[in-house]
């Protein structure tokens, strides 16, 4: 594989850079050269934010080139619409469902877009693919919120293409968290993991799937 | 669970890992055998910090967090100067504070390895203005050493001390943004006996004041030697591992740092082959015999570099002295502001050879635009929860509108956002003071002054400055304030870390990386140098801190209040640590009457419209308990629910 692109997007404190991190190490032990690009300081208040993992036999930059993207993994669902032009086309964008309103729309001077306008302008502007669900609920089934980021990489594991093994993934986030969070994060990895899997692999899915 | 710092320290050469920048640098002082550090955070350099404090303890190194950058330089410098290797890490603007000292010991030279790591932030991520330290580095006549890749960020460090001590000069390591915090996989190398056994260096300082002492007899025989000394390390660098030549044909680019990064993956994407390739990783002083060798044959040549043409000038120079009459583009090609990217490199170099770009950007600019139209924006804003929103909260209250409002650098610097809007003036570190103060002479007259008072309405100043920023550069500032007889509410925002570069301590915190310090509190210091009012509030009882403010308005003279509680990111890290709860409000939809004072007025991020029932809400998520909605609520619909997290 010549490279991996992934656009991560969220909102400062959805724990985006602990997931380009994870994915990182995981291409890493895959044998294949990283770049993970983050961002830091004063954006990560509540703002958006935007991290890169890219990796295969021969990459520089630590940033996705705009048309690039293989994937672009949302936190927040209007957070991968403010990064669509990483997206490469036939790409995909997988998000989770759950909106979080900026405080400009709650103040009434900016509109939060629906999912099917968000869905639109991936498919037809861009000629990308779209997906989401509610990763937040997932999480909360498996014992914590903070695990949504780790829902979601299960689930990207899943998406056809995925170059990085589900074990691979698994051994890193074991590594990468406190002992006593291990169990809560296998298991949210697992139910991003089941919920993707079947739906994914048929690539047939219903663009937002219903969480068992 | 393997923490970060267990890599950095891992005594396992030949490893592959993956780190941050700012990560592999520690983890090349820890190979180049580094014995001092000191630092004041700045993003983007903090991690260079923060990682070292972590493992300073086991690998024998000091390390300090510095009250400023000019401390800080000058701690690493003086453990340099008794013949120890040491380091000092700043951001961009961070040099300039240490610039006063930095200009001059370039005279004096160095005895231990001495590496200035300087983070620069082109594009402005998190920072005031985009300096090009390069371009510093060319005005001190001091070498730049750049990397290109994570791996280099780490190796460059070791090879830094190298050259640093065969020449007896400072060395500077600049890296921007991408490079601090862009992860790449590193091999490891070998780790010195001392780092292994966490010895502690102690060295020796042999006096010498025709060296050390900067009167001008002895310097103006020393600028000589900076001269002559940065000569020196252009020849060095002619055979400089991080330089190199690569690839041939008749068209050449040159790239300096990071760019080399771009200027591959652009190449690679355009299918472009035969061209010859200058790596820079020492961007000044550009080695003229490798220039030399590099334009040998070549019938054009492009200059990929991020921000100022640094290396452009001196290559135009070099050309323009040596006869060489073939076309240079640099910044007519590649633009001047903002980070450099793949994309940016791709359009320069399709330009440069007179091709088409792969993709074509502008067709995904146009409808990229489109889209942004209905992207509602998300700015950074203070966290739920902030002490820093109650306290701008209860100063908007009590001073109005037309107050002005100086502020400064760090996370309060967003005050400046709506619904708050309490911050009119920040330049640089400590600089609210000294706004406040010139305001108020310019707008009131000093106290002493008859003519303030005459009647003429006063014009009310409140200046916000944070704990840190206070003993960074606020302190003379005040003092200034104090004995000119100025007339100003200076509101210090006490939330006892440096919160926006990542929960450092600093001397209001009192304790250090290594246990306890000795805390200065920071009304005691104000009511020391004589201050009219002081005063400290809890801000999460935002009736009180307004009462205070009030009250310290009336005062004639410089009034100081001190609004103190802990940051409240770092207040809930600390709580998921330790397993605790804290407690959770939600509205009460009977008593919400949807005025949106809590949205309009106050606007924590946890708070959201529900635009169907017209009434507010709290995102339990989101909610870390100050209470503070319920105390700007004028209906009381906001209710303590739960304690604890779901």
């Amino acid at each position: 594989m010549k490279e991996y692109n992934i656009v991560i997007t969220g909102v400062g404190g959805q724990g985006i850079l602990t997931a380009a991190n994870i994915l990182g190490w995981a291409a890493l032990r895959a044998g294949y050269k990283v770049r993970v690009g983050e961002i830091h300081g004063m954006s990560q208040r509540f703002g958006s934010v935007i991290a890169y993992v890219r990796f295969g036999e021969e990459v520089y930059g630590a940033m996705v080139p705009e048309g690039k993207a293989d994937v672009i993994l949302s936190f927040e669902p209007v957070e991968a619409l403010r990064y669509i032009n990483y997206l490469k086309k036939g790409g995909l964008v997988f998000t989770n469902a759950r909106p979080i309103p900026p405080v400009q729309v709650s103040m009434g001077i900016a509109r939060y877009p629906s999912l099917e306008e968000i869905k639109r302008i991936v498919e037809e502007d861009f000629g990308g693919r779209f997906l989401a669900f509610d990763a937040e609920k997932l999480a909360i089934e498996a014992g914590h919120v903070v695990t949504t980021n780790v829902v979601l990489i299960g689930a990207l594991t899943q998406t056809p293409g995925f170059p990085l093994s589900e074990d691979h993934v698994r051994d890193v986030i074991k590594l990468n968290v406190p002992p006593k969070a291990v169990e809560i994060n296998m298991r949210a990895f697992d139910l991003g993991v089941k919920t993707c899997e079947r739906t994914c692999l048929l690539f047939n899915f219903p663009w937002v799937f219903d969480c068992p | 669970m393997v923490k970060v710092t267990d890599i950095v320290l891992w005594d396992k050469p030949g490893e592959r890992v993956l780190l941050l920048g700012n990560q592999a640098i520690v983890r090349g002082a820890l190979e180049g055998n580094i014995a001092v550090f000191a630092a004041y955070p700045g993003t983007p350099s903090s991690e260079v910090t923060d990682t070292m404090a972590a493992v300073a303890k086991r690998a024998g190194v000091y390390m300090e967090y510095s009250t400023n950058e000019k401390v800080a330089f000058e701690t690493a410098l003086s453990a340099s100067w008794a013949g120890l290797r040491a380091m000092t890490a700043m951001k961009h603007v961070g040099l300039n504070v240490a610039m006063d000292s930095f200009m001059t010991v370039s005279y004096m030279g160095v005895n231990g390895g001495f590496i200035v790591m300087v983070a620069d932030d082109p594009s402005m991520w998190s920072s005031q203005n985009e300096q090009d330290t390069r371009a510093i580095g060319k005005f001190a006549n001091i070498p730049v050493l750049e990397p290109s890749s994570v791996q280099e960020a780490k190796d460059i460090v070791k090879y830094g001390f190298e050259i640093s001590e065969k020449y007896g000069q400072m060395v500077i390591l600049r890296t921007t943004t991408r490079s601090s915090h862009m992860r790449g996989d590193v091999v490891l190398g070998e780790l010195p006996e001392e780092i292994k056994q966490g010895k502690r260096k102690f060295g020796e300082f042999k006096k010498n004041p025709e060296r050390y002492v900067d009167i001008p007899a002895f310097q103006r025989k020393k600028h000589l030697w900076l001269l002559e000394t940065i000569e020196k390390y252009r020849k060095e660098f002619e055979s400089s591992p991080f330089n190199w030549i690569e690839g041939d044909g008749k068209v050449g680019i040159i790239a300096p740092g990071l760019s080399y990064a771009y200027v591959k993956e652009a190449l690679a994407w355009l299918g472009m082959e035969n061209i010859r390739i200058l790596k820079l990783g020492t961007p000044f002083p550009v080695p003229y015999a490798l220039l030399e060798k590099f334009f040998d044959g070549l019938e054009k040549v492009l200059i990929v570099e991020e921000l100022e043409p640094v290396v452009e000038e001196q290559v135009k120079l070099w050309a323009y002295d040596n006869d060489v009459r073939i076309p240079i583009h640099g910044k007519d090609l590649v633009p001047r502001v903002y980070e450099m990217t793949t994309r940016r490199a791709v359009e320069a170099i399709a330009k440069f050879l007179g091709v088409s770009t792969p993709i074509k950007f502008e067709e995904i600019d146009e409808k990229y635009k489109k889209v942004q139209e209905i992207v509602p924006p998300r700015p950074p804003s203070l966290c739920p929860a902030c002490p820093h929103r109650n306290t701008f909260f209860a100063i908007r209250k009590a001073a109005g509108p037309k107050a002005i409002y100086p502020s400064d650098i760090g996370c309060y610097t967003l005050g400046v956002l709506p619904p708050l809007k309490t911050v009119d003036t920040t330049i640089a570190m400590g600089g609210s003071i000294g706004i406040a103060h010139g305001l108020s002479i310019a707008l009131n007259g000093a106290l002493s002054e008859e003519q303030r008072k005459t009647g003429k309405e006063k014009k009310v100043i409140v200046a916000t400055i944070g704990d840190s920023t206070f003993f960074h550069t606020g302190l003379p500032a005040l003092a200034n304030a104090i004995y000119n007889r100025s007339n100003v509410l200076i509101v210090v925002m006490d939330n006892l870390v440096t919160a926006m570069t990542g929960d450092q301590p600093n001397p209001g915190t009192g304790e250090t990386p290594h246990g306890e310090g000795r805390r200065i509190l920071i009304e005691e210091v104000a009511a020391a140098m004589g201050a009219d009012f002081v005063a400290v509030v809890d801000p999460y009882d935002i009736k009180a801190t307004y009462e205070t403010i009030k009250k310290a308005l009336e005062v004639e003279g410089v009034s100081v209040v001190v609004s103190r509680r802990a940051c409240a990111l770092y207040r809930i890290g600390q709580l998921r640590r330790e397993g605790k709860q804290w407690p959770i409000y939600q509205v009460n939809e009977e008593k919400c009457t949807g005025c949106k004072v809590c949205i309009n007025a106050y606007g924590c991020p946890a708070i959201y419209w529900d635009a169907e029932k017209k009434k507010a809400r709290v995102d339990p998520l989101m909610c870390w308990g100050c209470g503070g909605c319920a105390q700007v609520c004028p209906f009381g619909a906001f209710e303590k629910v739960r304690e604890g997290e779901l």
